[in-house]
């Protein structure tokens, strides 16, 4: 990944907000509630202000990292069991592949059917939403090379020290993917969760700014969601380049 | 000492269970390097396998020292062709070759480590991850890594196979010194009859279906020897005639198979 900004794409997003603002203020787009970016900048001024957004913000983090944090040490693990004892895989195949290939989505009136309108239903729909990818991606990468192990055994390693210093570090570039693929997934079906079950947090707040004919400080809570998404995955793949440095160069994502 | 008597070994094939190797008998002093020739599919990776304790014997015995071999045995060490898949590259090359010695205090192992790295060349490499070197340097990384567990008995599956031939000569010549200076036990399994004459006290054609031995011979040239005046000496290339009939070839005949 280039350290370099790159030029050339931000002068192109620029270009298309100036574009937009244009289009609306001009009248050739004729959206009754549909504002130019300069509203979506007052608008998101005024939540600021009135501290919604930092409410919203904390709340809706709170429960997609809660979420994902249990997943994380749930999938981490199960799918070592999972990828390293052939039975238990044999045995759990056809329940896993069924479940996930149920869409998540449908999971979250359940949750609320389960857990209310509580925090609860948000965290456990986070949860199941990240569960897979990690899950999955650690099962992937526990199919060590067959090579590496015996060269393990060979150098004497207990069956321990091969799994501690030779299958987790092998997997885990593998993991750290599965970890970026399931904070995005957690992060959408907390919104979803909040838009049709809990009425608290981002995905709270963008029905109600909609319902309130509120269209600029609406536009600014996708563009909050937008940017939470962003330096999520930001924060994540720098922890992971600081904890895994080898383990991540030597898959080339470093 | 490391041997096997009457070892046979069956493995299961597509088609039912196949015989892979019947009554060998194989038995290598200590100090000694024997080389383990033979056709591609002869037989001479699963010898190999069994002495390491890599690979169940189906009959017969394998013993290391008087002692049965069931697992990998102290001391003994294999060393794989395929280096980029035996290297941990999340590992930078110091801490590779320290992977079988961890148990023991820093101090220690720094030592044990520093002088593998001396004996292949490689200390000024020490910091690199395996993949950014070449693959000859990667096998001598390989190859120190085994060196730094200070084994009896070095067991190597075709180490040099994947090598061009220029580095292949030179990690020759680097075995050769490094089992001058160490006195270590080497079984070395290759299908390159020049290397296994040049290197080898002994070497032993795998040779049927299933395999069995099927010529022993010793190499009673002097060391060290050179890549040049040892390979023009009439005693080498009559060896090297006696292995090429051995393996079925005719003098005036072109290869097949």
């Amino acid at each position: 990944m280039g350290r370099r900004l790159n030029i050339v794409g931000a002068a192109v997003f620029v270009l298309g907000l100036g574009l937009w603002e244009l289009v609306v203020r001009t009248g050739v787009l004729t959206f009754s509630y549909l504002p130019p970016p300069s509203d979506v900048a007052v608008g998101l001024g005024e939540l600021f202000g009135s501290g919604e957004l930092a409410t919203a913000l904390g709340h809706t983090l709170f429960a997609a990292l809660t979420g994902w944090a249990i997943a994380a040490v749930l999938g981490v693990v199960a799918g070592s069991v999972l990828g390293l004892v052939r039975p238990v895989w044999t045995y759990a195949m056809a329940s896993l592949e069924a479940l996930r290939a149920l869409p998540i989505v449908a999971f979250v009136p359940v949750a609320v059917l389960l857990y209310g309108f509580s925090v609860q239903t948000e965290i456990m729909v986070s949860c199941y939403a990240a569960l897979w990818p990690i899950l999955l991606n650690t099962v992937n990468g526990m199919r060590t090379e067959a090579r590496m192990v015996e060269s393990g055994r060979v150098l004497r390693l207990s069956p321990a020290a091969v799994l501690w210093k030779i299958r987790l570090p092998a997997a885990t570039a593998t993991i750290v993917v599965g970890l970026r693929l399931g904070l995005t997934t957690s992060l959408v079906l907390t919104l979803v969760a909040e838009m049709v079950g809990n009425p608290a947090g981002l995905g709270f707040l963008l029905v109600e700014k909609g319902q309130a004919l509120q269209p600029g400080q609406m536009f600014a809570a996708v563009f909050v969601i937008g940017v939470t998404g962003i330096v999520l995955n930001g924060l994540v793949m720098g922890a992971a380049r600081l904890a895994f440095r080898g383990q991540l160069a030597s898959a080339g994502e470093a | 000492m490391i041997s096997c008597d009457d070892l046979a070994v069956t493995l299961p094939g597509a088609t039912g269970p196949v015989d892979i190797l019947r009554g060998v008998r194989l038995t290598v002093e200590k100090g000694e390097f024997v080389s383990v020739l033979g056709t591609s599919g002869s037989g001479k990776t699963t010898l190999l396998r069994v002495l390491g304790g890599l690979q169940q014997a189906t009959g017969g015995r394998v013993s290391c020292d008087g002692a049965d071999i069931a697992g990998p045995p102290d001391g003994v060490v294999t060393v794989f062709q395929d280096y980029a898949h035996s290297l941990l590259p999340w590992r930078t090359v110091r801490r590779n070759v320290a992977l079988g010695i961890e148990k023991l205090d820093r101090s220690e192992r720094d030592v044990r480590v520093d002088e593998a790295l001396d004996m292949v060349g490689l200390r000024d490499r020490a910091n690199e991850y395996p993949w950014r070197l070449s693959g000859g340097m990667q096998q001598r990384v390989q190859i120190a890594r085994a060196l730094a567990m200070r084994p009896r008995v070095l067991l190597m599956d075709e180490p040099f196979g994947a090598l061009d031939a220029m580095t292949k000569a030179s990690l020759q010549d680097q075995l050769q010194a490094v089992q001058e200076l160490t006195g270590t036990t080497v079984v070395f399994v290759t299908h390159d009859v020049e290397e296994a004459v040049y290197l080898s006290d002994r070497l032993v054609v795998l040779s049927g279906s299933p395999a069995n031995i099927g010529l022993r011979l010793d190499v009673p040239i002097a060391r060290p020897r050179d890549q040049i005046a040892t390979k023009e000496r009439a005693d080498y290339l009559e060896l090297r005639h006696q292995v090429y009939e051995a393996l079925g070839h005719r003098v005036g005949e072109r290869a097949h198979g």
